[in-house]
């Protein structure tokens, strides 16, 4: 027991250290971003019709803390986001980020969530029966409509189904929320409501998270298959479905599960297209909007920060989990 | 002795047989492959597909009968639909393909738009092999920040082109609302997506190889630290990353300076995965008695890697390579999709896919969608190919199967 307390406390060292890391690229590209904080608060004044100097620009740098050196406001930023959670205020909007995003992220995290879920739960069973099975045409389908999923461009099938529902249910099916739910408190049938329309984002991004999962299912299938271990179970008298999921199926769990963290950063990748087009009003269609047109610094590092930490979190707890499923790992990390 | 044993094996099958066992055993191992693959009928047909888009790719400009830019438009035909050329009509047949003539009016009647109206007793007939707009090929013109990343080469001018017709346009696949032909288009956005895929594939390799090489080979503390760069580094979504890079492009870039550097960007992106695996292929590796052997005559780390381990398992990268292709592919096309990759007068599938966004397109001018069709067979047909070349690279797998 100690000794898996000790594995759990170096995991959580390194994931702590890793955020760090993390959140320095992060807070690195947003000053890559054309422009500061100041100059757009300014500018947006200036649309207003008041007349802005340079002078102006400066003091409101001065007052945004924007004029101290990189390092210092990185360690700033990032004492106030792991301290106080607080990822201070939008550039353009002027509102707190926290209050601006409130449960968005968690919606969209729920989606990805699910979509990786769905992606798994296709992938797996078509994986092993496309590693194993002998029936070329069965393996071929199987195969080519997973595939599919990745070659559909993901707004081209959320176009389709849009339409497709306008025409046979009167309902375009877009946003998260039918008009009456949207701004009232979580319910019964709000979640229901919700429910209704979050199926299809994670449709379309579980579909095409699948090809992914598929072909690394199909390779560890294929890998783990052709080994002694196997051979010997099946001289044994092993056969079967039997023979899959005691033996090669297990131990190819392992890497799908250390691979899930990178697995959710690729769904959220997506996410931002889909929104677009289903006009979802979450935080992956919120970071569009900050980076592609308003150059909304602050908003968009505190949403790639808050899915950074989650994949990262993420990984932690895959790490803890494979060393209770497996204890090769739990021995190699403590030697 | 009309009976003889019919245990023995007829000489010359037995022959053949040896020949068959002794060519499989000194068999090199690109020839094993390619002897398994090819049995692989799945797999085998999505190299044909392949094949088949990376030579409408590369011949682009010599199968498309008009320039893919604004230069190369149509004004009598904007958001035309495809013209299919045929053999017959209602005044008889010919051997030379035609179409019919287009007729531009405007009166009292339209309400004094211009309408275009088919003339089916007017025919224009289809050549083959005809002078055309002219391209060069091996021209590039790279001009990125910095004096030693600068390139000029002039190619060769040609004006040749496959087919076209002897008046007015011939739009195979359509146009769009600029009047810019569609076949074209397609053809020479196959080019460019193949073309950043293929430049962001051999520049994350690269990276990958180096970076992936000291990882596993040294091991140790300097593993450890590699890994948790690179897995910070994967944690990022690439989405926003390319977001942040792109924004910093300044807008008087030239479109193929800036397709130049995309594929730079998507390059230094993708190199993670590769380079974990071939660490992991390393650490197992290294403790082999033939790097030891190599270490004892004096051999130097870089050496090592090169020579003895990169080699050993050549077959998995390239497996890798092909498999993270459409990958890179799509992340070029989800980026030029958002409007931050390349932009209009380069064309790639990414830009074209742009185009089909909107409900109005998808009812009224469905010829738009021609070009993700074959978005989806190149993506397809690399997805098909990888799995064939993993299959077939694998030793373990068994030769009944």
């Amino acid at each position: 027991m100690a000794r898996f307390v000790h594995f759990t406390s170096i995991r959580a060292v390194m994931a702590l250290f890793t955020l760090l890391l993390v959140s320095l690229i992060v807070f690195t590209l947003m000053e890559l971003v054309p422009g500061n904080c100041a100059e757009r608060y300014l500018a947006f004044k200036n649309t207003q019709g008041s007349q802005i100097s340079i002078a102006d620009i400066k003091a409101e740098e001065i007052r945004l803390g924007l004029d101290k050196p990189f390092v210092q406001r990185w360690v700033t930023w990032v004492g106030n986001v792991f301290l106080h959670g607080e990822f201070g205020d939008s550039c353009i909007l002027r509102v707190n980020i926290n209050q601006l995003l409130g449960q968005k992220f968690l919606i969209s995290l729920g989606i990805c969530l699910t979509s990786l879920l769905l992606a798994y739960l296709i992938a797996i069973p078509v994986g092993i029966i496309a590693a194993t099975s002998n029936n070329a045409w069965l393996n071929g389908s199987l195969r080519f409509i997973s595939y599919l999923g990745l070659a559909m461009p993901n707004f081209l099938l959320a176009l389709m189904i849009m339409l497709f529902s306008t025409v046979v249910f009167g309902d375009s099916l877009t946003g998260l929320f039918s008009k009456e739910f949207r701004d009232a408190p979580w319910s019964y049938d709000r979640v229901i409501d919700f429910l209704s329309r979050a199926w299809l984002p994670v449709f379309i991004l579980g579909w095409s998270a699948t090809a992914f999962a598929l072909q690394t299912v199909r390779a560890l299938m294929l890998d783990e298959n052709g080994k002694l271990y196997v051979t010997a179970a099946k001289a044994r008298g092993l056969y079967g479905r039997r023979l899959l999921w005691r033996y090669p199926a297990r131990h190819a769990l392992g890497p799908i599960i250390n691979s899930l963290g990178f697995d959710l950063n690729r769904i959220f990748n997506e996410l931002p297209i889909v929104a677009l087009i289903l006009t979802l009003t979450e935080s992956g269609a919120l970071l569009l909007e900050a980076l592609a047109r308003s150059n909304d610094q602050q908003l968009a590092g505190a949403i790639i920060f808050l899915l950074t930490a989650s994949i990262v979190s993420l990984n932690f707890i895959t790490d803890i989990a494979l060393a209770l499923i497996d204890p090769r790992v739990r021995r190699s990390v403590m030697g | 002795m009309t009976d003889a044993p019919i245990t023995t094996i007829p000489p010359d099958q037995s022959a053949s047989d040896q020949k068959a066992k002794e060519a499989y055993f000194t068999a090199s191992q690109s020839q094993l492959i390619w002897s398994r693959y090819r049995r692989n009928r799945t797999a085998m047909t999505a190299a044909l597909v392949l094949l088949f888009l990376i030579m409408l790719g590369l011949f682009a400009p010599f199968l498309s009968p008009y320039n893919p830019s604004i230069a190369g438009r149509d004004p009598d035909y904007q958001n035309g639909a495809p013209q299919i050329p045929m053999f017959c009509d209602q005044n008889g047949c010919s051997w030379r393909p035609f179409l019919h003539t287009l007729e531009r009016t405007r009166s009292m009647a339209t309400n004094f738009r211009w309408v275009t109206k088919v003339n089916p007793d007017k025919r224009r007939y289809i050549h083959f092999l005809v002078e055309g707009w002219e391209y060069r090929v091996f021209d590039y013109d790279i001009n990125l920040p910095g004096k030693a990343l600068d390139f000029r080469t002039w190619g060769l001018a040609f004006n040749t082109h496959l087919f076209g017709a002897d008046t007015g346009g011939v739009h195979i696949f359509g146009t769009d609302a600029g009047g810019k032909d569609i076949y074209s288009r397609t053809l020479h956005a196959i080019y460019t997506s193949l073309a950043v895929g293929t430049l962001g594939v051999l520049i994350s390799f690269v990276l990958a190889l180096v970076i992936g090489g000291i990882s596993g080979y040294f091991g140790g503390w300097l593993d450890g630290l590699i890994q948790m760069i690179t897995d910070a580094v994967r944690t990022i979504p690439i989405i926003p990353l390319f977001m942040a890079i792109a924004a910093f492009i300044p807008d008087e870039w030239s479109a193929e300076t800036r397709f130049f550097f995309i594929s730079i960007i998507i390059g230094f992106i993708n190199w993670p995965t590769l380079a974990r695996r071939v660490r992991t292929h390393l650490l197992t590796e290294r403790t082999h008695e033939y790097v030891l052997a190599a270490q004892l005559c004096g051999a130097s780390a870089s050496h090592i890697i090169r020579r003895h381990l990169l080699p050993s398992f050549t077959s998995y990268i390239i497996v890798d390579l092909v498999i993270s292709f459409p990958y890179i592919v799509l992340s070029e096309t989800a980026l030029s999709f958002i409007g931050l990759g390349l932009k209009d007068p380069v064309n790639s599938l990414g830009v074209m896919l742009q185009n089909v966004t909107s409900a109005d397109v998808l009812l009224n001018y469905q010829w738009y969608f021609i070009p993700v069709i074959f978005f989806m067979a190149l993506v397809l047909a690399f997805v098909f190919v990888g799995d064939g070349l993993r299959d077939a690279a694998d030793p373990y797998a068994q030769r009944d199967k």
